[in-house]
């Protein structure tokens, strides 16, 4: 199995989501699919080659990827509490709003 | 032939992560993501890399799911069935070049005599260089945002 062609599809079902949803969660979801699938390449490719560094090099990334994962969904949740919705383009109107009524 | 029905999964899931509209079903898409993962990495002989991509996918699905409680509402208009369909045909389209183009049959290997724990032991100064990056860079961050709160209060 060519595993580069499998982690580019995945990389670019990622982006699709990333660019092409405007759900919060769904954005962070999409994130973390290009995350694994960029990871992925490290793994097969050392698994392949016999070696251990891939393995390592994700449990470096992906021990990173998760604090930074909480640390958002905090933020998301704060911001849906705060301006109740979830909606990056009702977020941007309320900011242009915001700044209209402050000028 | 495990390999392509993973590989399959793997496209499938993710699909479905991005196309449900409930954020709770979009999340378990992205839990059996993280499963035929799990199995692709074992089935690679990456041992160490499948166990912790299964403990580190448990806590990441678990907030997901308590933030996909909170953050999801219900969509307007919503067709569920024709979102699924259209991930799933998705699915299937793009599976078809990661198969046709694989190469050879997968001899499964097992992590014997590995020397990952010296290679872990080896990066642990970077390890710990890149968490103390993240950590300022998270803090920064928060502090930017109570700046710009608190600026916003005064005027």
């Amino acid at each position: 199995m060519e595993y580069i062609i499998l982690s580019a599809i995945l990389m670019g079902i990622g982006i699709y989501g990333l660019l092409s949803k405007r759900h919060l969660l769904k954005v962070l979801i999409s994130i973390e699919l290009i995350a694994v699938a960029a990871s992925m390449n490290f793994v097969t490719l050392s698994a392949q080659a016999n070696k251990a560094l891939g393995e390592t090099l994700l449990i470096l990334a992906f021990s990173t990827d998760t604090c930074v994962t909480a640390i958002v969904l905090a933020t998301m949740i704060y911001i849906s509490r705060k301006y109740g919705t979830s909606d990056l383009t009702k977020l941007a109107e309320l900011e242009e709003k915001g700044e209209a009524s402050k000028s | 032939m495990i390999i392509e029905l993973i590989a399959f999964g793997l496209i499938l899931t993710a699909c479905l992560a991005i196309q449900l509209d409930e954020a709770v079903y979009a999340v378990f898409s992205l839990a059996c993501f993280f499963l035929c993962t799990v199995l692709l990495y074992a089935f690679n002989g990456a041992d160490f890399a499948a166990i912790f991509t299964f403990a580190m996918g448990a806590g990441t699905i678990s907030l997901l799911l308590l933030a996909g409680g909170i953050l999801s509402d219900k969509p307007e208009g919503s067709k569920p069935l024709r979102s699924l369909l259209t991930a799933v045909l998705a699915a299937v389209v793009l599976t078809v070049p990661a198969i046709l183009l694989s190469a050879g049959i997968i001899i499964p290997r097992f992590s014997f005599n590995l020397p990952f724990e010296h290679t872990l032991w080896g990066l642990r100064a970077m390890d710990i260089l890149l968490q103390g990056l993240v950590m300022l860079s998270v803090a920064i961050g928060i502090a930017i945002i109570l700046h710009e709160k608190h600026g916003g209060e005064k005027a």
